[in-house]
């Protein structure tokens, strides 16, 4: 009898504390779910590692802040060492766990999962900035311009600024995978177009300890520029060796040498870290907010990054600023779907994403630009500075957005 | 002319850091029979030893380089001594598995520090200006490096044909009981060849690390780029990994220098040495100077 009244107080007990738990659960707020799948080790983790430090920062600064009121984010980042199956394995279970908005990384992951986030109807942020992320697809939206953008940008800026007489002759230095190769067939679509460069040959580099044959073969074919589509450490081996043979360009498209330019993930304090001085007079395509720029922008990437005691490294790094940016546009779009007093899950922040442009385009402090997405347009920052690495620094020199790009787009 | 001989002595480069690079597989096949997939972290952990040693404790580069040498000597003894005595005996295909294991559990524990996931390079030492002798240049970097892989590569030869641990050494790996019978202590070799193969790995580490950056992917992946050097010269041969290496080195930049550009091809640089290797091995399956064993049954 003793026994039975003790395990009926145990059960009243277990009830009690369970009620008082939920209640307090819901007085504290709503918690919104989301889900990051990255390379946090394994390949390219040289950028998803801070990439993951900036989404992990700027979600605790909005529940510290109570950016949300009383509502919470609950952003799960699990690492998938750029495995596509374990992205795979990782956004199935974010799904089971009922995640409103999805973070992604890799170029072949986001187009591998591409019909899983159509038929899981939840809008996905991916690190990647592949413009074929976008064909077939209406729930990715991809944070800045594309490596496309990047690429036929910067090809635009060689012909404005091109003192040679003639057409610019380019070659292209990228890496082999759809990744890589994506920007070329913009940019040959782009000189149909009457875009005046010459191709004149497309590296797919390899592990390469020596590009001494390469260069010497480019520069017998009178090449001036070099467009790099890859990651930073093939390129700096590029840079060094071409240093090494004084072939490097002193000034932009010095005659007789080679002035490189590159993409997205060529560049930044890696390239630098990589190739030494012989990253001076890089040219680089990115719309982010560099620190070396001093800016208000800067100031507060890196107080975000000390009130979360991070490195210099990491609070220095445009993927600590692309991982804050990841965060942001979900964080605004939940945000704006309760200004709406709409419930916040994916089809209404889907709904508020594809709202948000003109007047109620979001302004970021990481970006080179403001962001803005339509139903027609999920390219957030179309902006894009051109930066020069100068003294050890990546320096803007200008800002620029691709014309072409929007006629190849238009004739899609 | 000028761009043919450019050609060679960047292959020629190229081939002795493959070689050296290679050297550590070798050492550890020749004397135990088992292909170490975890060498390319091993040639990675003696690239970031030398760098912390250089650039957080202020030791001077030359020191570093010899310092990392004797750290991962020790430290392929001790995975030896560790992991791999237990298995003296066991099937081939299960110390196998037992590399592979511990190639991820060296990726974990380099993951764990700043190595993992930054990127850097290391202080310049070398004069900037490379050196040039009609009209062919190599960077000091390369040099030096070629220097190193030659000296290592020579010593090694030594050691294997006059010293008496080295002759122990080719004695176990020609037949393991025997070198018992008559005194040899087999674990010891093993632990000696780990050993000796980590040195070579650090020192190749180290030049790999100049030329590249230290990237921890970039330097890990030249343990399984060194692969078909080995293969080509013949798994268990010194003399096989430096003529391997740079048959490799020369095909790689000829394919690149003569190919790559035209007829429309690119991207031979890569193709062109797996390409040749399979030619080779058709005539000489053991490699280029592997040991064709003939076994009784």
């Amino acid at each position: 009898m003793k026994s039975k009244k003790a395990v009926l107080f145990n059960v009243l007990l277990v009830l009690v504390l369970m009620v008082a738990f939920t209640a307090s659960v819901q007085a504290g707020g709503k918690v919104y779910k989301l889900g990051m799948s990255l390379a946090i080790t394994g390949p390219t983790s040289d950028a998803g590692n801070p990439m993951s430090k900036g989404v992990e920062d700027w979600f605790k600064f909005v529940n510290d802040t109570k950016l949300l009121g009383d509502d919470t984010i609950e952003c799960v980042i699990r690492d998938d060492q750029y495995e596509n199956d374990a992205t795979k394995r990782n956004f199935e279970e974010y799904l089971d766990e009922g995640i409103v908005f999805y973070l992604n990384y890799s170029t072949g992951s986001t187009l591998a999962l591409k019909k899983d986030f159509e038929d899981a109807k939840v809008p996905v942020v991916p690190a990647s900035y592949h413009e074929g992320n976008l064909i077939d697809s209406t729930q990715i939206f991809l944070p800045v311009a594309t490596y496309s953008e990047n690429i036929v940008g910067l090809a635009e800026y060689i012909v404005a600024n091109h003192k040679e007489g003639g057409v610019p002759k380019v070659a292209f230095f990228i890496h082999p995978s759809a990744f890589g190769r994506g920007p070329l067939e913009d940019t040959q679509k782009a000189v149909a177009a009457g875009l005046k460069i010459e191709i004149v040959e497309t590296v797919e580099h390899g592990k390469d300890l020596d590009s001494t044959a390469m260069l010497t073969r480019l520069q017998s074919k009178g090449v001036q520029y070099v467009l790099c589509h890859s990651v930073q450490s093939p390129v700096a081996t590029l840079l060094k060796d071409s240093q090494r043979l004084g072939m490097t360009a002193k000034s932009f498209g010095e005659k007789g040498k080679l002035t490189f330019v590159g993409a997205h993930y060529t560049g930044g304090n890696d390239l630098i870290a990589l190739a030494g001085d012989a990253a001076e007079g890089f040219l680089w395509a990115c719309s982010y907010n560099m620190t070396s720029e001093n800016n208000e922008g800067a100031k507060k990437q890196l107080d975000l990054a000390k009130k979360y005691g991070r490195d210099d490294k990491a609070a220095n790094s445009h993927n600590y600023a692309t991982g804050i940016l990841m965060a942001q546009i979900p964080t605004e779009a939940i945000k704006r779907v309760k200004e709406a007093k709409m419930e916040v899950n994916p089809a209404n922040l889907y709904k508020i994403l594809n709202e948000m442009n003109g007047a109620k385009e979001y302004k970021s402090f990481v970006a080179a630009g403001p962001l803005s997405y339509s139903p027609k347009d999920h390219i957030g920052v179309d902006v894009q500075n051109i930066y020069q690495a100068q003294g050890g620094q990546f320096k803007a020199i200008k800002s620029v957005s691709s014309e072409y790009m929007k006629t190849i787009r238009a004739g899609k | 002319m000028t761009y043919f001989f450019q050609i060679i002595i960047s292959g020629v480069v190229v081939g002795s850091i493959y070689a050296l690079a290679a050297l550590g597989l070798v050492l550890i096949y020749k004397s135990s029979r088992v292909a170490n997939f975890a060498h390319g972290q091993i040639i990675a952990s003696g690239a970031f030893i030398a760098f912390f040693l250089t650039v957080d404790k202020g030791v001077p580069i030359f020191f570093s380089f010899i310092i990392s040498m004797i750290v991962t000597f020790f430290l392929a003894m001790s995975v030896e001594r560790i992991f791999l005595r237990r298995l003296i005996g066991e099937p081939i295909i299960s110390v196998i598995m037992v590399t592979i294991g511990l190639a991820s559990i060296i990726d974990g524990l380099i993951y764990f520090t700043k190595f993992g996931t930054e990127n850097y390079s290391f202080p310049a030492f070398l004069p900037q200006e490379p050196v040039s002798l009609w009209g062919v240049s190599i960077s000091w970097t390369q040099l030096v490096g070629l220097i190193i892989t030659s000296l290592l590569i020579g010593g090694f030869s030594w050691f294997f044909k006059k010293s008496t641990v080295g002759i122990s050494m080719r004695a176990v790996s020609d037949d393991q009981f025997g070198s018992m019978s008559v005194g040899i202590s087999v674990p010891r070799v093993f632990g000696l060849a780990w050993a000796t193969a980590g040195l070579s790995a650090a020192a190749a580490g180290c030049i790999i690390g100049n030329i590249t950056g230290l990237n921890f992917e970039t330097l890990h992946a030249f343990g399984i780029v060194v692969f078909p050097v080995v293969i080509l010269g013949g798994l268990d041969s010194i003399l096989g990994a430096v003529i391997g290496g740079i048959i490799m080195g020369l095909i790689q930049q000829f394919a690149a220098g003569y190919l790559d550009g035209n007829f429309g091809l690119s991207g031979t640089g890569d193709v062109m040495p797996y390409l040749v290797l399979l030619i080779i091995l058709l005539f000489k399956p053991h490699g280029l100077f592997g040991i064709h064993e003939i076994e009784r049954v």
